[in-house]
């Protein structure tokens, strides 16, 4: 009994002896595997098909949460209340109707919202590039077209930004050592980075499109954020030479005749539009803006839009759409005319069209004294539109005439109206009227208080704020 | 409507009661059957019961005087049975107690009453997690709390238990709505990071996680944030609940142990015979406080004011209450429409226990209910179930103990809270309902509060906890024990947005609703070998211990999001849903192992000194930092042993002890994979592609945060230990910060994860004092107060100027200041706010004018307990205290002149009152100068004042009802309280979760019966 008792000790402690050289051996346990539901960077950059995801979700993201998402997050309704073009009608203290009301202050969150989601798109812009530039798999046109898609992106966003914030840090990498504590850049060098970047995405990006949908940027689209550029930078003829690349490219962009087919997610004269997800969704803008009840629970089209269609401009029967109460019509944006799914999605937003690129090289030959065919090109606009041609002889009247077009043919897509207002000079002289809180600094919204606040380097904060 | 759903409470109630009684009834008939057998010759069956002089004492040990064989043991009621014969003695013993002697002089019944032995309360032993340790010889800072104190609250998580009855620990309430969180500081904020100050919580030696797997897009706006797993834990199955604050005590538990462990101990069978014990309660709450808001009198002629300075001489029209297009005789109290209900609680537990000196066992079964406050049909149910099983062999060498809590909670709640709502709308608002019963949206001017409730959020949680300890004595002093842990816990969420939330003016059909469902699971094993070892040296014991640690857990996350369904009908069914988005699937593992050590040497009691060691490896920091030590050394002084004190034989000091300890712990919070540069899926869908997206930004180099703590202590008794002092300074310095380190929204991210080079420290006095004014034997009163002394500050900060943090911190000040505005008045001539311009620019600007420096961490908190009883009466209360500044409603409200309601204070306005005034210039929203003051005074000093408040937080009265001679052996009736009375000068609704947004804690009120048979 004793011995098997001193058996049982020996045992024990030669057991306790194994574990302990097992536990020795064992500093591999707090090695995990890779998670299976994540990607490992470099992985996402060694197959096109993941790469193209990752492009994927910048779309996504941009008419998601973005400021050209079609809800009143965007700037088709922040600027279009900002300016005179919608009347807000929603709860108090929403930012939109501080945006309306032009009391935005730099705590404004639809403030922060452009800013912050503009610059996580173009960070996921600048992981592409990287990703492709540094990837081995990826090679030939598919790289060319992946880091042409990319580059177009990082362009398009700083296009907006610089043009709503003013002097902006132009981001170009994806070290945040480096851009936590970046400056702003003189709005011309951030037009002349954007310029570069397009013109790069101009020669890389093929003359086709991916698919017949157009949801994603080809040469022809970068063309026409240039030809945009261009034109707000006051390079005129550059601005007519971009616009006319596309306009002559009659093989692939044609003139739509009916105006309520412009929106449709076939129609020839779109350059870019966006796929709204999933099959049988239509646009945001349609959901956001039409609406069916009385008063308006957000926003409707404000009197002074109403008042400047003139007589017989088809367009105010086609594109806008109203509701009477018994007193009062209240009346809707109705370019997009679906606010319900279909079998089949039918509108995708478009961003670009040959329309601009049409009022485009008009105001660009306005101002190149080109003034017989900057009317060809207006007047292409206003017959359609069931009006009759203009006939006006100076620079100075052509141009007020296509501020006018461009005012009813471009109402409430992603900000037109506010930024012609702001690039020809004329937002103080007519919204100073319109709006009783109007400041001349109003041209510019704030830098987010939060911004300044992370990074010094952004100061001063933008003037009267 | 309201009678029935009483009525209905009630008669639920009666089911499991008079079950529960058959079910008592059932053994205990049997059990008088076996006794008429046991017919033993010349000795008498002595039975009676135990008490403290208010509840029964299970455990303590009764016996004949001069026949220790005769020994038993008195129940989990307090009572005993054994034979004697009439000219015997009987002796009962428990540690705490004075021994009883008491002659049997023939008598058959027998119930003694223990007088509380204040001095050996010393010898209680304290659960250390790894190890127990006699108080006294305590070499660290440990606080507890048992089960008599957790009964006398009705409540549904366990750290509610825990507030205001610990010095340094700090907990708060995020929501009265039931389910919802509590946020626990252990010696005040040792991370920047708010979500990484959570402590370990152990659960049986089970180490359990408290990550929510809730998915926030569901519960955010109803249960300010997650559903919490502490809600998992029934704490009417706790025994006892320690809270292990110094390095002595956290630093065995190395890298888990920066803020402190919570070990969470449950019931356990007690030996003796089948106990049957019933326990119910029903109860009702309201709202603590609510805001004092303007009448529609008020209101109006505020707005009318706002809009005559706006110089609008036409109201527009979509100024629904001033425009005529409301009623304004209209006048509701939207505070007591909407969250002004009663909400209704039900518990009721059962329990059997009982067993032979080998084995014992415990099972229990509880069913809580809780409605809430809001308007319709919301409601909170828990059922769990606890067992508890313990062995041991005759030989006493090998011994098994076998616990499991099986929890499952189903809440069903509004999708929002409806708090902000009920303080912002106008008092003329219309009416909820139309004449037909319907929601009235009175003709779309407004959007219907009650539509709300038509969407629902739904949580279905089910959390297994078991946990099985073998141990085998190898030799004389040597123990080999191992701890097998498992823990699995599940979430079902969802919550949907029916058509119907929306006015149907809007014309939308079930194609806009919308479901989002959350189904989360994690599962987790423990390993934990561990070998004691025990040995008398010298005039000492040296104890020992070694072991090690093997956790793997794994979790994964479904969440997903459908709209658009044929009818309303199908709406929780995914498969109806026209469109899926798949929000988030993830799978996460985590590993951690350690070994750990400890060396305690104990000399005659007087001289104790502890050494306490850990080597961690976690699976959340990348290769190359994933290991490292943290260890500790604590020591203790029992002076009053020393001849030197005891030697004249005055007792005025019973007892003295000073201690000591200085060591290091850290935290691995940071979740999983953060180290590893990966992309996610985000189940965006273009054209049919999914879309991936940088999941953080990338840095693989950090490493372990880690925390050095120091603490001093004495421990004094005088008189007997009727005064007990203890008081402790402590000072923690956490280093190496890993945080999330804010970053300019130009990087594309808010934040980055890193180690900061920036130290804090959380100093504090502690203080608890513990008093018996009256020891008789019909009345006691003993007294509880502690009071905690907190200080934080930023030590140090390399380059804070130019870091993302320049304007959050500043070096020598506590890391919860706010830098704001200093408010300076109202302008006479504009009647606006004016500020301080630090820079002298003659501009009021962010962020250089923002210098003033608000702190709002707590000054000081503490609790203030009382105890007494009389004969069969028995009374708690406890008040609560917290000295501290916090922002008040300005903070959130908006301007004055604004469609909002105001609270009545807003109408001391300028120019009516002057520059006395507190509210500028009313405006409706169209004077922007107004606007940019009124936003900057949101931001100022103004908005942060004074919400230190004294809350009656607990109160409780019961009565023990006489049962000589009956069946049942106890019965006690009890009313208990929470939250009764508030005092406090906050401006806002309620000073502990300071909340605009989130209904604040529940005044309740219950009554409650308890039966031992």
């Amino acid at each position: 009994m004793k011995y098997y008792k001193q058996i049982q000790s020996v045992l024990i402690i030669a057991l306790i002896a194994l574990i302990c050289f097992w536990l020795n051996g064992c500093d591999s346990f707090t090695e995990t595997d890779l998670p299976q539901s994540q990607l490992i960077k470099t992985a996402v950059f060694q197959d096109v098909k993941t790469a193209t995801a990752a492009l994927s979700d910048c779309y996504a993201q941009m008419r998601d949460y973005s400021m050209i998402t079609g809800n009143s997050d965007g700037i088709s309704s922040l600027m279009g209340n900002y300016a005179d073009e919608l009347t807000y009608y929603g709860v108090s203290d929403a930012p939109l109707q501080h945006f309306y009301n032009h009391t935005v202050l730099p705590s404004n969150s639809g403030v922060s919202f452009l800013w912050n989601s503009g610059y996580n798109q173009i960070y996921a812009a600048n992981a592409i590039v990287e990703g492709v530039e540094n990837s081995t798999a990826i090679t030939g046109d598919n790289r060319n077209r992946l880091k042409g898609e990319a580059l177009f992106i990082r362009a398009f966003i700083h296009f907006y930004l610089v043009n709503l914030f003013g002097d902006i840090p132009y981001i170009a990498t994806t070290d945040f050592k480096t851009n936590t504590a970046v400056s702003r850049q003189p709005e011309a060098d951030v037009y002349n980075k954007i310029i570069a970047d397009l013109l790069e995405a101009k020669n890389l990006l093929p003359e086709t499109y991916t698919s017949a949908q157009r949801i994603r940027p080809n040469k022809y689209t970068a063309s026409a954020l240039l030809a945009r550029v261009y034109l707000y930078a006051g390079n005129w003829q550059l601005a007519e030479n971009e616009a006319s690349i596309i306009i002559n490219k009659t093989a692939l962009y044609q003139w739509q005749d009916d105006l309520d087919q412009v929106f449709l997610k076939d129609s020839p004269a779109s350059i870019w539009q966006l796929h709204p997800g999933v099959a049988g969704l239509n646009t945001i803008e349609g959901r956001s803006f039409i609406f069916n009840s009385t008063p308006p629970s957000i926003e409707a089209v404000s009197q002074e839009l109403l008042d400047a269609f003139e007589t017989g401009d088809e367009r105010k029967n086609h594109w806008l759409g109203s509701i009477n109460d018994g007193t009062d019509t209240y009346y809707f944006p109705f370019k997009y005319k679906l606010n319900t799914n279909t079998g089949t999605s039918q509108e995708y937003s478009i961003i670009f069209r040959l329309e601009e690129q049409y009022l485009i090289r008009a105001e660009a030959r306005a101002y190149l004294s080109n003034l017989a065919e900057a009317r060809d090109d207006i007047n292409k606009i206003r017959q359609r539109a069931g009006l009759s041609d203009i006939t006006v002889n100076t620079s100075e009247g052509l141009l007020q005439a296509i501020l006018q077009e461009r005012r009813i043919e471009l109402f409430t897509e992603f900000g037109h109206r506010w930024f012609d207002l702001k690039r020809t000079g004329q937002a103080n002289l007519i919204l100073s009227t319109i709006k009783p809180a109007w400041k001349n600094r109003d041209t510019l919204l704030p830098i987010p208080a939060s911004e300044l606040l992370a990074n010094s380097h952004l100061l001063p904060q933008n003037q009267g704020y | 409507m309201k009678i029935i759903s009483l009525n209905k409470g009630l008669g639920a109630l009666w089911y499991p009661l008079i079950f529960g009684l058959y079910l008592c009834y059932t053994p205990a008939l049997a059990n008088k059957v076996l006794r008429q057998n046991q017919s033993i010759s010349q000795q008498n069956q002595i039975s009676g019961t135990i008490t403290d002089g208010t509840s029964p004492l299970p455990g303590v040990s009764i016996a004949v005087k001069g026949k220790p064989k005769s020994a038993t043991i008195s129940d989990f009621n307090g009572q005993y049975i054994l034979s004697a014969s009439p000219n015997d003695t009987l002796v009962a013993t428990f540690m705490g107690f004075k021994t009883a002697i008491i002659p049997i002089n023939g008598k058959k019944i027998i119930n003694i009453q223990l007088q509380e032995d204040i001095t050996t309360l010393q010898e209680v032993r304290v659960n250390a997690g790894y190890y127990t340790v006699k108080e006294s010889e305590l070499t660290g800072s440990i606080a507890k709390i048992t089960s008599k104190d957790i009964e006398k609250q009705p409540v549904n998580n366990p750290l509610a238990a825990l507030q205001g009855r610990m010095t340094g620990v700090n907990i708060i309430q995020a929501t009265g709505t039931p389910g919802g969180g509590f946020d626990i500081q252990i010696r005040g904020m040792n991370s920047m990071r708010t979500e990484g100050n959570a402590p370990l919580y152990v659960v049986d030696g089970v180490p359990y996680s408290s990550q929510s797997l809730g998915f926030s897009s569901a519960s955010s706006g109803i249960l300010a944030g997650t559903t919490s797993p502490l809600n998992g834990i029934n704490p009417s199955d706790l025994e006892s609940i320690e809270v292990l604050k110094d390095a002595d005590a956290t630093a065995i538990y190395g890298s888990r142990g920066a803020n402190g462990v919570v070990l969470i101990t449950t019931k356990k069978g007690k030996e003796g015979k089948t106990k049957f014990n019933l326990n119910a309660y029903t109860g009702f709450g309201k709202l603590t406080r609510t805001m004092n808001l303007m009448n529609t009198e008020q209101y109006l002629s505020m707005r009318r004011e706002a809009f005559a300075n706006d110089g609008s001489t036409e109201y527009p029209v979509n100024a629904y209450d001033v425009n005529g297009k409301w009623d304004q005789n209209r006048d509701t109290n939207w505070q007591n429409e909407l969250i002004g209900g009663t909400a209704e609680t039900n518990n009721i537990q059962a329990t059997i226990s009982g067993g032979s000196s080998g084995t014992q066992y415990l099972v229990s079964g509880t069913m809580h209910k809780e409605t809430t406050v809001f308007p319709g049909d919301a409601k909170y149910g828990k059922g769990a179930v606890h067992t508890s099983l313990t062995h041991s062999t005759e030989d006493g060498l090998f011994k098994i103990n076998f616990s499991a809590n099986y929890n499952t909670d189903k809440n069903v709640l509004p999708p929002s809270d409806l708090t902000y709502k009920a303080a912002v709308l106008a008092p003329n608002a219309p009416a909820l309902y139309d004449a037909n019963g319907n929601l009235n949206w009175e003709n779309n001017t407004w959007s219907n509060p009650l539509a709300s409730l038509n969407g629902r959020y739904t949580a279905n949680t089910a959390t297994l906890i078991a946990n099985t300890v073998l141990s085998y004595q190898l030799l004389q002093g040597l123990e080999l024990k191992t701890s097998l842990g498992y823990t699995d816990n599940r979430v079902e969420e969802s919550r949907i947005n029916p058509s119907t939330m929306y006015n149907p003016a809007f014309g939308f059909g079930s194609e806009r609703s919308t479901l989002y469902v959350n189904n989360a699971s994690s599962h987790s094993w423990t390993i934990e070998p561990q070998l004691n070892w025990q040995k008398k040296v010298g005039g000492g014991e040296i104890n020992m211990l070694a072991g090690a640690t093997f956790q793997d857990q794994k979790s994964s996350q479904l969440s997903q999001t459908g709209s658009g369904f044929p009818s309303n009908g199908l709406i929780y069914n995914l498969a109806a849903a026209a469109r899926l988005k798949i929000a988030s699937n993830h799978f996460m593992q985590y590993k951690y192992q350690a070994f750990f050590g400890r060396i305690n040497y104990n000399w005659k009691s007087k001289y104790i000194i502890n050494a306490t060691g850990r080597r961690d490896g976690s699976s959340r920091f990348g290769p190359g930092n994933r290991f490292a030590n943290f260890g500790a050394v604590g020591a203790a002084w029992v002076f009053s042993k020393e001849v030197f004190i005891n030697n004249n034989n005055n007792s005025f000091l019973s007892f003295g002890k000073l201690r000591a300890s200085y060591g290091t712990s850290g935290n691995d919070q940071i979740g999983d994979y953060q180290f590893l540069d990966t992309y996610n899926v985000t189940g965006n869908n273009y054209n049919g592609v999914i879309g991936v997206q940088p999941s953080r930004l990338f840095n693989p180099a950090f490493g372990w945060e880690t925390n050095k703590k120091l603490e001093a202590a004495i421990e004094l008794g005088f008189l007997d230990d009727r005064i007990f002092l203890t008081a402790a300074y402590y000072r923690n310095r956490s280093s190496n910060q890993l945080v999330g380190i804010p970053l300019a929204g130009t990087t594309g991210f808010s934040s980055v994860q890193a180690n900061l080079d920036a130290t804090v420290q959380n100093t504090g006095l502690e203080l608890e004092l513990r008093t018996v004014q009256f020891r008789r034997r019909n009345f006691n009163w003993t007294t509880n107060l502690n009071l905690t002394i907190p200080k934080n500050k930023l030590l140090e900060f390399p380059n804070l100027e130019s870091s993302p943090y320049a304007n959050s911190y500043v070096i020598g000040q506590s890391i919860s200041i706010q830098k704001v505005y200093h408010y300076t008045g109202i302008n006479p001539q504009t009647g606006l706010y004016t500020f301080e311009d630090y820079d002298g620019d003659g501009q009021i600007s962010s962020p250089n004018d923002q210098r003033w420096i608000e702190d709002t961490a707590p000054k000081w908190f503490g609790g203030f307990a009382n105890q007494w009883n009389y004969k069969n009466w028995a009374m708690d209360f406890l008040f609560q205290f917290v000295r501290q500044k916090a922002r008040n409603y300005l903070y959130n409200t908006s301007w004055a002149g604004d469609m909002v309601n105001q609270p009545v204070a807003i109408g001391n306005h300028w120019p009516a009152n002057g520059t006395t005034s507190e509210t500028q210039l009313y405006t409706t929203g169209e004077n922007g100068e107004a606007l940019d003051a009124w936003s900057r005074y949101s931001n100022s000093n103004a908005t942060i004042s004074d919400a230190s408040y004294i809350r009656l937080k607990s109160i409780s009265l019961s009565y023990t009802i006489p049962t000589k001679g009956s069946q049942i052996s106890t019965a006690r009736v009890y009313l208990q309280a929470q939250n009764l009375l508030t005092f406090t000068k906050y401006k806002g609704a309620d000073p502990e979760n300071q909340s605009s947004f989130f209904i604040p804690p529940l005044r309740q009120i219950a009554l409650g019966i308890q039966l031992g048979l």
